[in-house]
């Protein structure tokens, strides 16, 4: 990897003194998970690492009915969280899937967040694609087996982030911090399509930090969490959706469907949300809401699978948040 | 053959149990030291210099801002690429280059900045296109090559009796070794003498690699391979480009030079399994026998690397026939990769088995049984068959397609294999016993991670009458003598006389020197138990501590060498696969396997098992999770790493039953292939027992899965 200077600031002012508005220049570093990883690769080269594991909290505490959980947090203790699994259960199901216990030992909730595409040509030193500041993307002509379904072009590329799913159904806010101040961006702001911005992401400027994740009251909604990998042990996810449903009775009062890993954001279904409303969940509800949740889809050349897979995730995660056993 | 005292003995207490391996802590400790891990005063470290492209024209090389760069002492151009046909990389990953510097990080920096100059040329890495002549003339002499063919008996004859005749297009996928240690070399120069510590499946076979590549005497070269963490054929026939620049390097900086690559560097350019793909027309007869089998068949073997395996796999079928293409791509070479050719095979064959079985509404395993070559010690899978089919529940199995409600679907399949795994000689071996009543039992082989330290423990221990941790076993150095490579299943059968031998002899010498102590016959003396004693009167005798005093300043020695008729060849086994397939995802998960295996006599019986799990461990990747995926347009990989590079991990494996049929009689045989040539075939016919679908390619990816799924019942 190339050579550079290592910043250990103590408080979040420091370390946001010690990042650059200039894109990937100086890096946070959390667990370093993914940078590092890209450093190796020659993919990330930045002449500055900000260490903010001791700038940033680690801790969860209480917050207007929610919890505030500090993003150096690491997701080992995310999955092992009591609160965090009593109110937030598909954030703590998620996070019990991410990696290796090696890796949950050490990645860190804003890394999980923030962390870059693990598309294979922005991996590949060699392919200088949009995300690199290319001028094109591979995928739509190349290997897109694990490549965006619904919301891509000009990239494909599918948001890698496990977290992020479940913290947006549940509402989540981020509370950014940077040189101007700190702002506070909702989960469904803060994640931009490639058509909005090609490079990144998400909203989040290079010399702004993702210091906390706010969540809000859960509400009497019941969570199901449903992830579909080729392997059980460390692999990226398929296709996966966390669902969250608040009951009237038997019947749907209103539903949130968000879908993981098969656009480059994390995909929120309105039509699968409006396609539960009122109903009582079945084996069939379930199934025809899910349908509504890929109607839309788009798949590439060598992806029309991940369809199936999308639709199966969304059925069995309905499923699950009404209690009915499922695959 | 005549009786002799070193025929393995009808009875004993160590032979075939369960040691464990008596370097297993060292291992887990990291007292275990592999190439890796040998660091020298002074020591640099270097990093090749290889081709981003698939197909180029070298048109010049700069290697002047490397020399410049901080901490470099040697730059070595691979060969001379000023002209002609010397000047074209074939594959990504091709070597150009080495670069030494003081620190590995140095190394890499200079590296990447040597300038090298490509006119890139038309590549070919697609199959199809190089058989559908769209692809550019690569190869000279073309990029097709025409493989031998076969025939046997009268093809046309075997279809007109066939009741039925199936048609099908089967193939298997390019894998790499992936070693969890990478190729690597530690070189060393005093003058003109080289010593080279190397993860080499071979180290008599490296020093002669090394002697003649680099013009100095053999004996002038001292390999040693204590450690090393996986070959599986990649690490068999040479020390590679990466050796030889370790060596010239060191020589060029007068210095200590360790080059060890990197997981891409291993994906690309140090091996691979090759492809293989076949059209097969076959022909069965109402009552199970398979009247004709025409095959047309190509693969891949990489740049300039053919890419052949045995069709009709291990079946006996009169009338046949059989072509076969050699496509080459810009693609690293394939080596010999663990049972090379009979994974592929067994696929391309297993697969039709099952639908032709279907055809008559025949049991696998019946219409198995009834194409097998006669039984014999050497032919066993009617038996394995039929005891593996008890055991396993095949009796609970359901025909094709699991009709139960629900997305879940299970199915069992079955597969047979055969491997050779003979011995051979000269595989010298040498034992002391020293006063202290040590043994060394010491031989120029190595240990590619199969346990052979323990084999020669065990052995050595059984003929004197001891216990494994009571010897002390030394390899992985040419200082103790020449040894064939563990490769093809072959070291358990070539050194295991040797050491027998050796044990013995030293063991008679023991006798005579005690003999007169007790005041009896050397001939009537026995080791055992941890004593020297009349073989009918224990009373007379002595601890083997005791026995050892005797001895003297100078040790007893004692040499050894591999004899016929204690090692044999050829082998058979069965495995039975059970597993569940999701139909809504497309996920396969394995959820049991049975193996059936015999390798002539048990040596040391917990290896033999881990042999078979982990050839079965392997066979499961190749069935659901290896590929090396290349971009279609630029010929690159786009997995060159263990994170897009699927493998099992602890929750991706299966229970795994191990039958190891005993067969003392026929003395030792290798056991390294054959575990890993059936597990993927019996998957994917467990796959199409649960979904009723046929799936004719591997790796049984959730998209082919939901594919075929789509595509229609079998």
């Amino acid at each position: 990897m190339k050579a550079f200077a290592y910043v250990n600031p103590t408080n979040e002012k420091d370390a946001i003194a010690a990042l650059s508005p200039q894109l990937e220049q100086a890096m946070p570093l959390g667990g370093g998970q993914d940078l590092l990883a890209r450093m190796k690769d020659y993919v990330t080269q930045p002449d500055r690492i900000v260490n903010v594991k001791s700038a940033l909290e680690s801790t969860v505490t209480p917050s207007g009915g929610g919890l505030r959980i500090g993003a150096a947090m690491k997701m080992v203790d995310v999955a092992e969280h009591a609160e965090i699994r009593r109110m937030y259960p598909a954030i703590g199901a998620a996070a019990i899937e991410v990696g290796t216990p090696q890796i949950r030992n050490q990645a860190t909730v804003g890394g999980n967040l923030n962390q870059r595409p693990r598309c294979w040509y922005y991996r590949n030193e060699e392919f200088v694609c949009f995300k690199k500041g290319g001028d094109r993307c591979f995928s739509p002509a190349g290997e897109n087996q694990f490549h965006a379904i619904l919301g891509g072009g000009p990239s494909f590329i599918v948001h890698p982030s496990s977290l992020a799913v479940p913290m947006l159904a549940y509402g989540a806010t981020f509370r950014l911090a940077g040189p101007k101040g700190e702002r506070l961006v909702p989960a469904a702001d803060y994640f931009t399509l490639p058509r909005q911005s090609l490079r990144m992401e998400n909203v989040l400027a290079p010399d702004e930090l993702l210091t906390h994740v706010i969540l809000p009251a859960p509400g009497n909604v019941k969570s199901g969490h449903y992830e579909v990998r080729y392997k059980a042990s460390h692999d990226w996810p398929i296709a996966f959706a966390t669902v969250l449903i608040s009951f009237n009775g038997s019947t749907v009062q209103s539903a949130k469907v968000v879908m993981g890993a098969v656009a480059p954001i994390p995909w929120r279904s309105p039509e699968a949300e409006q396609a539960l409303v009122g109903k009582t969940i079945t084996e069939e509800t379930a199934a025809a809401a899910a349908e509504a949740a890929i109607r839309n889809a788009r798949p590439l050349s060598q992806n029309a699978y991940k369809v199936d897979v999308a639709k199966t995730a969304v059925k069995r995660a309905i499923l699950r948040a009404a209690g009915i056993q499922t695959a | 053959m005549a009786n002799s005292e070193f025929d393995w003995p009808a009875k004993s207490s160590v032979l075939g149990t369960r040691v464990n391996r008596v370097d297993g802590p060292d291992k887990v400790t990291g007292r275990a030291k592999y190439t890796f891990d040998i660091n020298r005063p002074g020591m640099l470290y270097a990093r090749m210099i290889r081709s981003p492209h698939p197909h180029a024209r070298v048109v010049s090389v700069d290697l002047s801002s490397a020399t410049r760069m901080p901490g470099v002492k040697s730059v070595l151009m691979v060969r001379d690429f000023s002209s002609a046909p010397n000047n074209r990389v074939m594959f990504q990953g091709d070597e150009i280059a080495a670069v030494a510097a003081d620190t590995e990080e140095h190394a890499i920096d200079a590296a990447r900045s040597v300038k090298i100059e490509y006119e890139v040329l038309p590549h070919l890495t697609i199959v199809n296109k190089a058989l559908d002549g769209t692809a550019p003339p690569v190869f000279t002499g073309g990029n097709v090559r025409d493989g031998r063919p076969a025939q046997a008996g009268d093809l046309t004859a075997g279809f007109a009796a066939a009741a039925k005749v199936v048609e099908g297009t089967y193939s298997t996928q390019v894998i790499t070794h992936t070693c969890m240690e990478s190729h690597g070399t530690v070189c060393e120069w005093a003058g003109d003498r080289l010593t080279a510590w190397i993860s080499t499946q071979g180290i008599s076979g490296a020093r002669e690699n090394f002697a003649s590549a680099l013009g100095i005497p053999q004996a002038n070269v001292r390999v040693l391979c204590q450690y090393m963490g996986g070959g599986f054929g990649s690490k068999a026939l040479s020390v590679g480009a990466e050796g030889l620049m370790c060596a010239k390097l060191a020589k060029a900086a007068n210095a200590p030079v360790k080059l060890m690559l990197d997981r891409k560097e291993e994906h690309l350019a140090t091996g691979n399994r090759p492809s293989a793909a076949s059209k097969i027309k076959a022909g069965v007869s109402a009552d199970g026998i398979i009247t004709a089998f025409d095959a047309q068949s190509w693969g891949t073997g990489g740049a300039g690397a053919t890419a052949d395996f045995p069709l009709p796999y291990l079946y006996q079928v009169a009338n046949r026939s059989r072509s076969h293409k050699n496509v080459f791509t810009n693609t690293g070479q394939q080596r010999p990769m663990r049972a090379p050719g009979h994974p592929q095979g067994s696929f391309n064959t297993e697969i039709i088995m099952d639908e032709l079985a279907d055809q008559i509404n025949m049991d696998p395993v019946e219409f198995r049984i009834k194409n097998l070559p006669p039984q014999a010690p050497n032919a066993m899978w009617r038996a394995y068959l039929q005891e593996g089919a008890a055991e396993f529940g095949w009796n609970k199995r359901h025909a094709t397609g699991d009709k139960t409600p629900g997305p879940i679907k299970t199915g069992m399949g079955v597969s047979v294999n055969t491997w050779g795994g003979g011995g051979r000689g000269p595989s010298p071996a040498h034992c002391e016993i020293t006063s202290d009543g040590v043994v060394i039992m010491r031989l120029g082989t190595q240990d590619l991670g199969t346990g052979t330290r323990t084999l020669v423990a065990v052995i050595t221990a059984d003929a004197l009458g001891l216990r494994p941790a009571q010897v002390r076993p030394e390899i992985g150095d040419t200082a103790f003598g020449v040894s064939a490579l563990s490769g093809g299943s072959t070291t358990a059968a070539s050194i295991s006389p040797g050491i027998r031998v050796a044990a013995v002899k030293a063991l008679d010498a023991l006798k005579e020197k005690v003999a007169p102590a007790l005041g009896v016959d050397a001939a009537s003396l026995v080791a055992a138990g941890g004593r020297i004693q009349v073989e009918n009167d224990p009373s007379k005798g002595m601890t083997w501590a005791d026995a050892c005093k005797h001895i003297g300043p100078q040790a007893i020695t004692a040499e050894g060498d591999w004899r016929a008729g204690m090692s044999s060849t050829t082998t058979s086994g069965a495995q039975f696969a059970e597993v569940t397939v999701d139909i809504e995802t497309g996920i396969v998960k394995v959820t049991r396997v049975l193996v059936l295996q015999d390798c002539g006599l048990v040596v040391s019986r917990l290896t033999a098992e881990s042999q078979c799990y982990g050839g079965v461990i392997g066979s499961l990747n190749f069935a659901l999770f290896e590929d090396r995926i290349l971009d279609r347009n630029t010929g690159q990989m786009l997995n060159p790493n263990m994170e897009w590079y699927l493998l099992a991990g602890m929750s991706d494996i299966p229970r795994i039953d191990v039958r190891i049929k005993d067969q003392p009689e026929r003395g030792v045989i290798g056991l390294g292939e054959p575990p890993t040539v059936s597990t993927a075939a019996a998957i994917a016919l467990a796959v199409r027992n649960a979904t009723g679908v046929t799936m004719r390619s591997l790796p049984l990816t959730p998209a082919k899965v939901l594919g075929a799924m789509r595509q229609g019942r079998a």
